[in-house]
């Protein structure tokens, strides 16, 4: 376990690696960088030169790089081109409304699916089950921007239920941390629960065709019994390797919802940067998000493994 | 952000010095002391005392109660982030709703953009106009506790000068001193009837204390002379500003705000929800769609009052057939700016086919020798030039969406005339990069709050102006141009620019399009506030009821 | 001799076809999508001939204006059929669609083929760097992707399709490892058949039914990936339509005119789940046992 471990780490570490080269490359191919964003339409050749050395971006890009790498090892990401803030403040602030709206966003859609996913497949090819594919087939159909302002228009504007916009830091009390956090949770929780659905269902249908869920309705047990009993704990792995790509991606911040909801996460950080070409900030965003993936993806597998033995060997 | 924004307060700058200008041309001192200005100041000043009364009236409960401070608290939603809060170095307009309540400068645009006293109380310029001596206002304290001296105002000149993105704006600036704590002298290498316009137009020239800078702390916790302090900034609670009590205008009663906090909303339709049910108490822009509806609407004031900005596409004449004068008149000929005002504004912007809008009376100039789809005369031209199957590569931003909008009119109006118009849509970054690089054979974009003729000439049409893209040059209007930066009697500098105008106008560099509102929105509970015709958000004056 | 014996043992997915095919027929709602993207593919060639108005023709005395016997579907902002922009955009999302999974299919299966088939340094090398393209953002590697090669559905497609290579890449690797075991991979490669043949003929005709299965699942995705794209100002350029950028666009006027995102986002409805009714039931058919957790990917572009 522990050379499995070890293994998988290092693998991590250099795919992260991989993902700053390919964020530097990238940024310093796109049109534009960030001394350019500053002056706005003014261009001055002079002052741009003369902004271009102050931030460094005058140098070689190699040479660029690896200054960059040398800090980031000793866990300094640099300072942000627009504002001068250091990359890990800017990241660190923004991970409590991250994490928190990743979080409330798969309860939900947790709730949504478990339930649904394992009707629909008990209850495969009835009415029910028809009902509940329709109805996840329009979550995964349905942009996330414009479930957002549909629920924006109904549950803020029309009813005056919920803010519309802005996060509440748990601090300020728990009902405003909450009335701000149910619509963007919902517009990517339903979706997600959607998506997750479709997995369960297929999870469970799977177990519930296994030899030994046979053998247990032979048994004489309730359907009820023989789902708890013998389908479900066999129908986890492929659903918490489903349920922890979602957070994966969750965790990395839902760059269309911030927007349309002002949430204050890593998403619109990390569009921000693309946009005003902030390199330093991007590199670090993407970074932290790309370590939350594999971090997440690592630690399925190790559930995975404790899970089913078999997955260790391999 | 866009050249318009940074713009808009160069535009004020010019309003005020022409005015100071036209002053000076008598050859007399001006004294815009307190005395002179103080007749405008108080008209504009009256309603917002009458109402002052319940203003303090509802403070002395909060403070009695010792009540959440938010009751006196107004919250106003930004579209955009600012970038950071260094006056000197930022471009984006965010930044600067922000920075105008927190800095001051020299001098400041008054409500009519007339130049009226700020932290220099008086002015005197000399006979030949290459002296500018400027007397500071006495007892004006930095928010750091610190005395504002004239010292600080030459650091603040010397910085821009040597580091900002505005050191242009000193062209004519030979040398500025301090012979006193309490005295400024600026003199300059031409006369510069727009001295004051370019030096104190908008914040982008604000007046630091050096400290800030020494220990790196200007561009995230800016500390400036104005009605709030700044407090602190973060993603959650937005930017939160608080009263200053020891600002120079406390005697009257001045902020009456105990803050502000700017909270950022990017998305246009949420931030219009947010205001319509109360979550904020003020917006800074309405989508032109939306107008209407919201004019009509309960408890929210629209405010609205015709701009200084102009939208505008221009050809590359470094390109052919563009740098034939009659393909360009011919296109400028084709199109329906009444369309496209209507198609992109929603009726708020007035067409205009020059770039100074009518509100600017003081230097506006009728002239439309254009059609409104006129395609008969552009076909001729266009057959005169002998070109046929004409192919425009239009470069547009999503970023300010209504290019994109004006974009797709426009080719369909050009398709009349066998034009065809491919249209690029790129992130602002990547458009700025193209602008400069002249990769477009069309682009289109706007520039806010100009208010002297030099700011809406000189750099994009000059064949040395820092914007002219598009490669327009024209020695008759780059003399024309040259002399009204010099000339400091008022009715002659219009002449040159009304001709140098017509040149323009005629050859197409730019092909004008409309002048639209300035438009901000807020809560009926919100007073003291109104919408600039620069675009400048000043909250001094605004109370809550 | 061996070629004989090889082609034999190729022979197996063949007589799978048939029967794939028929339990895909006995399934109602694969062949209610299979109908529906029939239509779809139909509209997306003759569009602009069905199209009653010009996509481009703008008349803004009637912006806005709700659906009608004139105007199906009403009109838009500037006065523009959205029927006719509903019904022309269908060529165009049809297209980000296919050529973007294509172009994940072309590079991704190849990649996943080499890795499975040879491991060893080659499958690390890579595999590691899919796991880069895979833990990367993926709207934020499509935008860009977006801002280096330049704007245009084009490069759209390529973008999206990017995003999507290391899903392909990676079930195609997973399908290898277990194939390669099988009894007449080996048979084949002690009977001295190359590698090349061995991929080719034995390998890749028993790794189809799971890429098929994404393929379809991906192009759903895809189509809304667009729409993203379309959100941040970076999708198919104006004026022409797509449905991605059509709905975008109705949201600002959501108010005045809900017709001019509900037409277009109907249209992505239904062609999503036409995609994934023939996804799930070639599932069912080819692979009942199919796992292929990727899929979950495709909703965060």
């Amino acid at each position: 376990m522990s050379g499995f471990l070890v293994r998988r780490i290092l693998q991590m570490l250099l795919a992260l690696l991989g993902v700053s080269i390919v964020v530097f490359a990238l940024m310093h191919l796109v049109p534009g960088d960030p001394v350019r964003v500053a002056l706005g339409t003014r261009f001055d050749q002079d002052l741009y030169d003369a902004l271009r050395e102050r931030v460094g971006l005058d140098k070689p890009l190699i040479q660029q790089y690896f200054s960059w790498l040398g800090s980031a090892i000793t866990g300094d990401l640099g300072v942000s081109f627009r504002n001068g803030q250091p990359v890990t403040t800017l990241i660190m602030e923004r991970l409590p409304a991250t994490i928190t709206l990743a979080l409330a966003a798969l309860f939900i859609a947790l709730v949504v699916a478990l339930p649904a996913g394992i009707i629909s497949a008990v209850r495969s090819g009835t009415g029910l089950d028809y009902t509940v594919s329709a109805a996840s087939q329009v979550g995964i159909s349905m942009p996330d921007f414009w479930a957002g302002v549909m629920y924006i228009l109904l549950f803020s504007l029309t009813l005056g239920w919920l803010p519309s916009s802005g996060f509440a830091p748990f601090g300020d009390g728990i009902v405003e941390w909450a009335r701000h956090l149910i619509l963007p949770a919902l517009t990517i929780g339903l979706i997600s629960g959607s998506i997750i659905t479709r997995f369960v269902r297929s999870a469970v249908l799977e177990a519930l065709n296994q030899d030994y869920v046979l053998t247990a309705r032979a048994k004489g047990l309730s359907e009820w019994q023989v789902v708890r009993r013998h389908v479900l704990p066999n129908a986890w792995i492929p659903i918490v390797t489903v349920v922890g790509l979602q957070l994966g991606f969750l965790l990395g911040g839902v760059v269309v919802t911030e927007v349309i909801f002002a949430w204050p996460g890593l998403g619109r950080l990390a569009l921000t940067a693309v946009k005003d070409r902030d390199f330093t900030v991007l590199q670090g965003a993407v970074l932290y998000i790309a370590f939350m993936f594999l971090a997440i993806n690592l630690i399925v597998d190790i559930i995975y493994a404790r899970l089913d033995p078999r997955v260790r060997v391999s | 952000m866009r050249k318009a924004r940074t713009r808009w307060r160069i535009a004020i700058l010019i309003l005020v010095l022409a005015l100071a200008a036209a002053a000076c041309s008598e050859g007399e001192s001006v004294d815009v002391g307190d005395e002179t200005t103080a007749a405008p100041a108080e008209t504009t000043e009256a309603p917002a005392e009458t109402t002052e009364a319940p203003a303090e009236t509802t403070e002395a409960p909060a403070e009695t109660t010792e009540a959440p401070a938010a009751a006196n608290i107004l919250i106003a939603a930004q579209g955009s982030e600012p970038d950071q809060l260094d006056p000197h170095m930022t471009s984006a307009y965010a930044s600067f709703q922000v920075l105008e309540n927190v800095y001051d400068t020299l001098v400041q645009p008054a409500a009519d953009l007339s130049m009226e006293p700020a932290l220099a109380e008086s002015w005197v310029i000399s006979d030949d106009n290459l002296t500018w001596t400027f007397t500071l206002r006495d007892g004006v304290k930095f928010h750091n506790g610190r005395d504002l001296v004239a010292d600080d105002v030459v650091y603040s000149f010397e910085r821009i000068i040597a580091e900002g993105l505005n050191g242009w704006r000193f062209g004519s600036v030979e040398s500025v001193t301090a012979p006193d704590d309490s005295t400024v002298v600026i003199t300059l290498t031409r006369p510069s009837p727009n001295l004051l316009v370019s030096i104190a137009g908008f914040k982008g020239m604000a007046i630091i204390p050096k400290e800030i800078v020494d220990d790196g702390s200007i561009g995230t916790s800016p500390v400036g002379t104005g009605p709030f302090r700044f407090v602190s900034q973060s993603p959650d609670e937005g930017i939160v500003l608080e009263k200053n009590p020891d600002y120079w205008r406390a005697s009257e009663g001045l902020p009456k705000l105990d803050g502000i906090r700017f909270v950022q909303i990017p998305d246009a339709g949420t931030k219009l929800t947010a205001l319509r049910t109360g979550e904020v108490h003020w917006i800074d822009a309405v989508p032109p769609q939306d107008i209407e509806s919201l004019s009509g609407e309960a408890g929210v004031t629209v405010g609205r009052v015709p701009g200084g900005d102009y939208h505008y596409f221009a050809l590359n004449q470094n390109r052919t057939p563009f740098d034939d004068v009659r393909v360009r008149q011919a296109i400028a000929h084709a199109i329906n700016r009444e369309e496209i005002t209507e198609a992109a504004q929603f009726g708020a912007a007035t067409a205009n086919q020059t770039a100074i809008p009518a509100s600017n009376a003081a230097w506006y100039y009728s002239y439309a020798p254009f059609g409104s789809g006129d395609t008969a005369t552009a076909q001729g031209l266009l057959d005169d030039a002998g070109v046929s199957g004409l192919t425009i590569d239009f470069l547009v931003t999503s970023d300010f969406p209504e290019t994109v909008t004006q974009a797709q009119v426009i080719a369909a109006e050009l398709a009349a005339v066998g034009v065809t118009v491919e249209i690029t849509d790129v992130d602002f970054s990547t458009w700025l990069d193209m602008e400069a690089n002249g990769e477009f054979d069309a682009f289109m974009l706007s520039w806010i709050g100009n208010i002297d003729p030099d700011d809406f000439y000189y750099a994009q049409h000059h064949s040395e102006g820092g914007f002219n893209f598009q490669g327009y040059s024209n020695s008759e209007v780059d003399s024309l141009l040259d002399a009204g930066r010099v000339e400091t009697d008022q009715a002659a500098r219009k002449a040159l620019y009304d001709q140098a105008a017509q040149i323009i106008v005629d050859e197409a560099s730019y092909i004008y399009l409309y002048n639209p509102d300035n438009i901000n929105a807020w809560r009926d509970e919100v007073g003291g506030y109104m919408t600039r015709g620069d675009n400048a958000i000043r909250f001094e004056e605004t109370f809550l009821q | 001799m061996s070629d004989h014996l090889d082609d034999r043992l190729a022979a197996k997915p063949v007589s799978r076809t048939r029967e794939t095919l028929q339990t895909l027929m006995a399934n109602k709602l694969a062949v209610a999508g299979l109908i529906a993207l029939t239509i779809l593919v139909f509209v997306g060639i003759f569009g602009e001939t069905i199209a009653p108005y010009g996509i481009n023709e703008i008349d803004i005395p009637n912006r806005l204006t709700g659906p009608s016997g004139t105007h199906w579907f009403g009109t838009d902002d500037l006065g523009r059929d959205v029927f006719s922009r509903v019904i022309v955009a269908a060529r165009v999302s049809l297209q980000v669609g296919f050529i973007a999974v294509g172009f994940a299919l072309v590079v991704g299966v190849p990649i996943g083929l080499v890795a499975g088939y040879y491991r060893g340094g080659i499958d690390s090398f890579l595999m590691r760097m899919m796991d880069v393209l895979f833990s990367f953002p993926a709207i934020l590697l499509a935008i860009a992707i977006l801002a280096v090669l330049g704007p245009g559905v084009g490069n759209a497609m390529i973008a999206i399709g990017l995003v999507y290579t290391p899903i392909f890449a990676r079930i195609t690797r997973g399908s290898v490892l277990v194939v390669s075991e099988e009894v007449y991979v080996r048979a084949a490669r002690s009977i001295g058949a190359g590698n090349r043949r061995i991929i080719a003929r034995h390998i890749l005709p028993n790794v189809m039914a799971p890429i098929i299965v994404q393929t379809t699942l991906s192009l759903a995705f895809a189509i809304l990936s667009e729409a993203a794209l379309s959100f941040l100002g970076l999708g198919v350029q104006p004026p022409n339509p797509a449905w991605g950028r059509m709905l975008a666009e109705g949201r600002n006027f959501f108010q005045q005119a809900p017709w001019m995102g509900i037409f277009p986002g109907l249209a992505i409805l239904v062609t999503v789940m036409a995609f994934n009714f023939v996804g799930d039931g070639l599932r069912d058919a080819l692979d009942p046992k199919q796992k292929s957790v990727i899929e979950s990917r495709g909703q965060s572009v």
